[in-house]
């Protein structure tokens, strides 16, 4: 069933030309949640919901103009064109646009078993037992999420492109206690599917995983500070590239000059072994999107190759204020946002090297197995990471863990000092916040090791 | 839409349920500015309807945007259906209060042209380029002006009317200094359109940006640190479960079975303030309908309150403080008001110290469970009462708790945050990690 006529969708896209806009799109979106929270051993909160509401965008010139409502009503949504077109203040011939649906390669996901409730919190409930198998865990908390936002774009162009996205999310995270002292530990798979992505995940080995984590931590000593070399283990470890350069490569920015590459093109902006991509079509994978919020199908996008920039991301606006051609690229947490150049599944190439090769190259730095979240501003480059579990290096072997590790630095001087690339490549699931709201992306990489950067600590 | 609402109250209630809704609408208008043109403008017009239901002791909760009746059944039928899979929580009930109580924000004024307020969002992005050559973009520049509504109704009788109308503008300055760049941004909101202050986001984002082109790294070690207001709100925030009745219960709390002890300096004392004369947005009602009042989490540096619903207090044996917060879409939970943090013992400023001005990373660096952080910091140096340089490209980690019992008075002024939710005596923390050059 459509979700909004088309003959609705073809009024506002006419009345939108005719007030003088150059282009028009109309974003529906209905977006199925459900979600449990098991805490304390229990279901404390159950929930489930909808949202639904229409975005509607008029561009003209470089000028968005853009409004959004949770009402179908055509008078309405007639209301809203209008209040934008008079921004433009220029009209001009009406115009009918015939729409055709667009066909495009679909990214395969698993299969959608439906269970129900009871079998959930079973599930759910064994995972939990499992996490407190070690007496010193104090609280399991676990956030199960499943989502299905279904969309529909229309455009001036006469696009008509619908897709439904199946989101599946379980947040794992515990605290452990022993006498005075408390650590936490945190894992959060998620994937473009359904409850066949929950079964398949290795239970034993997220269990294994959280309580070595939360137990390494718990006695850990104050990590030291000062510049040093550290090697990043693979997986959540790509959230230094999404960080450091992957937001710095976007056109939102880039558009603004409020990127410290908006004019590298073409340069030697890394060490010449990192090669980096943003991967829309990647299968299950959790930043996938068969086509993106503008109906563009996604692609698999080369952003620097042997440490030239090769590729930014981009969006229709994005083309048209840089120049550089979309890539499948726009998205938007939701109907209230207007679409922008975001990443999706970003991720550095594999490399030649072994984790022991890296870390024995090392004589005095820091290993960071696991890090946790951070931010940048693209304007000045500057970024920030926190590590969630990190070890002393001496002399090219893991020595003792250390906590309350921060990396700073700026993202061109860091591309830079990246200059051995692992094998092993690993993607992890994230939520990436910005312009256009909150969104689901993947990070990744093998292990790297880079030569030089400031570890904030204890001093 | 009350009828709607009474709808949902009588259906739940034939069901034999109990029943509390929020049904909230929200409409705005935001204008931003690139290279001396308007480049985007929008207007939305939301609405959200949630309900909770509790029903033999389980709770369930489910929320619409649409309001159609064929939505609102399914709405109804979900929260049933949510309730019947929880678990039992005999503690959770719906407040036996009745009446109606008002909260409204909204202040008298004139219509203000749409074309005044793009000529005034066109003036945010232009004038920090006009008054510096170096400003090479504005990136965050923004007007935006906001009406909020939210209905509050419970099965037992309680109504509870929110509304508030608010404008804020946002102003920043991306600076180049051959090939030196630095970036600030301030905001500011007010009640109406008159009370923007225009000029000082717009001077206040070039003064930073222009101080921070200067920045320079620290030398590693430990000094004395003064954050602003705006720096110090952050950082209290972040650690907001220190006071939660739900955060000790879940075992996330430190500080969760700690009342009637000396937790920080004796020389502090932090009170929860929700009717306070010099804030923005006061608060006359929590998320239970439960009338607010001031209440002391901290006097003298003993722990006196934490942060109560409902449920909390229950479990807890004790009473609500109306700390209870829940939103159309969400469970039910607590959450502060605005903090006020008073001192007594004030000392003199040390010769040498550091204050902080902005912090990048304290949430993803911060442990609440510990207290431990670790931060990204810009700010001043100031030495025997002058600034004598700016520093950057370091980090600030520590233990709130500790820095707290540190902390000494040295002023008495209380200070207000930009968003006029949090205001402190100045304060400093001696001894503080700095990890820079």
């Amino acid at each position: 069933m459509q979700l909004l006529q088309a003959h609705v969708a073809q009024d506002i896209i006419s009345h939108g030309m005719a007030m003088g806009a150059d282009f028009v799109d109309v974003f529906v979106e209905k977006t199925n949640s459900e979600g449990i929270l098991y805490k304390n051993s229990k279901a404390e909160d159950v929930q489930s919901g909808t949202i639904f509401g229409i975005g509607i965008r008029l561009i003209h010139g470089e000028q968005a103009l853009y409004g959004y409502t949770n009402s179908t009503d055509r008078e309405e949504l007639l209301r809203i064109t209008t209040l934008l077109g008079t921004r433009i203040g220029k009209k001009q011939g009406s115009m009918t646009v015939n729409f055709e649906k667009l066909t495009y390669p679909k990214i395969p996901v698993m299969v959608d078993k439906e269970v129900d409730a009871k079998y959930k919190l079973s599930y759910l409930k064994k995972v939990d037992e499992s996490l407190r198998s070690d007496a010193k865990v104090s609280q399991v908390m676990l956030n199960f999420m499943k989502k299905k936002q279904m969309i529909e774009v229309y455009n001036s162009e006469g696009l008509f492109a619908t897709e439904e996205r199946p989101y599946i999310r379980l947040f794992h995270s515990i605290v452990m206690k022993d006498g005075t002292k408390q650590s936490e530990a945190s894992h959060g798979p998620g994937a473009i599917g359904g409850w066949d992505f929950i079964e398949k995940l290795d239970q034993k080995e997220i269990t294994d995983l959280l309580l070595k984590q939360a137990t390494t931590m718990l006695h850990a000593d104050p990590c030291p500070a000062g510049k040093m070399p550290v090697v990043i283990d693979n997986g959540f470890g790509g959230v230094i590239f999404h960080e450091a350069c992957g937001h710095l490569l976007e056109t939102t920015s880039v558009e603004k000059k409020a990127s410290v590459f908006w004019d590298k093109m073409g340069e030697q902006i890394a060490h010449s072994a990192l090669t980096a991509l943003d991967d829309g079509t990647i299968s299950e994978a959790w930043g996938s999107l068969s086509i993106d919020d503008e109906g563009m199908p996604t692609q698999r996008t080369t952003l620097i190759e042997n440490g030239v920039l090769k590729r930014f991301i981009s969006d229709r606006l994005g083309e048209m204020k840089t120049g550089h051609k979309r890539t499948g690229s726009a998205r938007r947490q939701s109907y209230k946002f207007a679409p922008a150049s975001r990443m999706r599944n970003t991720f550095i190439e594999r490399g030649p090297y072994e984790m022991s090769q890296m870390i024995e190259s090392v004589s005095d730095g820091i290993y960071a197995k696991k890090m946790g979240g951070g931010s940048v501003d693209p304007s000045t480059g500057q970024f920030n990471f926190a590590v969630q579990e990190a070890y002393l290096i001496k002399n090219g072997k893991i020595t003792t863990p250390v906590k309350g590790a921060t990396l700073i630095g700026t993202g061109p001087e860091i591309m830079t000092k990246i200059s051995m690339v692992g094998k092993n490549l690993e993607l992890m699931a994230g939520m990436c916040g910005s312009v256009s709201g909150s969104i689901p992306t993947t990070v990744g990489q093998p292990p790297i090791k880079v030569d030089e950067i400031l570890v904030g600590g204890e001093a | 839409m009350k009828n709607v609402m009474d709808r949902v109250i009588n259906e739940l209630t034939d069901h034999k349920a109990e029943a509390d809704l929020f049904f909230s609408t929200s409409k705005s208008l935001k204008l931003s500015a690139q290279k001396g043109a308007i480049s985007e403008y929008k207007v939305s017009s939301s609405q959200i309807l949630g309900v909770r239901a509790i029903k033999d002791g389980r709770v369930g909760i489910s929320y619409t945007e649409a309001l159609d009746d064929e939505s609102v059944s399914l709405l109804i039928k979900q929260a049933l259906q949510n309730a019947e899979t929880s678990e039992p929580n005999t503690d959770e009930t719906i407040m036996h209060l009745t009446g109606e109580i008002r909260d409204e924000l909204n202040k008298p004024e004139a219509e203000v042209s749409i074309n005044i307020k793009t000529q005034k969002a066109l003036e945010l992005e232009g004038k920090p380029k006009a008054m510096d050559s170096r400003v090479v973009a504005v990136p965050y520049n923004s007007y935006s002006e906001s009406d909020y509504y939210s209905h509050y109704l419970s099965s037992r009788g309680r109504s509870a009317i929110y509304t508030d109308k608010s404008y804020s503008i946002t102003a920043s300055a991306l600076m180049d200094d051959k090939g030196k760049k630095a970036n600030f941004y301030d905001f500011h909101s007010a009640h109406t359109f008159n009370e923007l202050k225009w000029d000082k986001v717009v001077e206040n984002s070039l003064f930073h940006a222009k101080n921070l082109l200067e920045e320079q790294s620290l030398p590693t070690g430990r000094y004395a640190v003064m954050f602003n207001t705006d720096s110090l709100k952050e950082l209290i925030g972040c650690f907001s479960n220190f006071y939660s009745a739900k955060s000790a219960l879940d075992k996330m709390n430190p500080w969760g079975a700690k009342v009637g002890e000396e937790v920080i300096s004796k020389d502090l004392t932090i009170e929860d303030h929700p009717l306070f004369d010099k804030s923005f947005r006061i608060s006359r009602f929590d998320g239970e309908g439960v009338e607010r009042k001031p209440m002391y989490l901290i006097q003298d540096g003993v722990l006196k309150n934490l942060y109560h619903n409902s449920v909390t207090a229950k479990k807890m044996n004790t009473k609500t403080t109306g700390h209870a917060v829940r939103g159309p879409s969400s469970s039910l939970n607590v959450t502060g008001t605005d903090l006020i943090i008073r001192g007594k013992n004030k000392k003199p400023l040390p010769q040498k110290y550091l204050e902080v001005i902005e912090m990048a990373g304290l949430y993803s660096g911060a442990n609440r469970v510990t207290g431990n952080f670790s931060v990204a910091v810009k700010g001043y140096m100031y030495e025997n009462g002058k600034k004598t340089m700016t520093f950057g490209n370091v980090t600030l980690s520590g233990n709130l708790i500790d820095i707290l019992k540190r902390a000494e008075v040295v002023g008495e002024e209380l200070l207000t945050s930009t968003d006029e939710s949090f205001f402190s005596v100045p304060l400093i923390f001696d001894g503080i990690s700095i990890a820079g050059a």
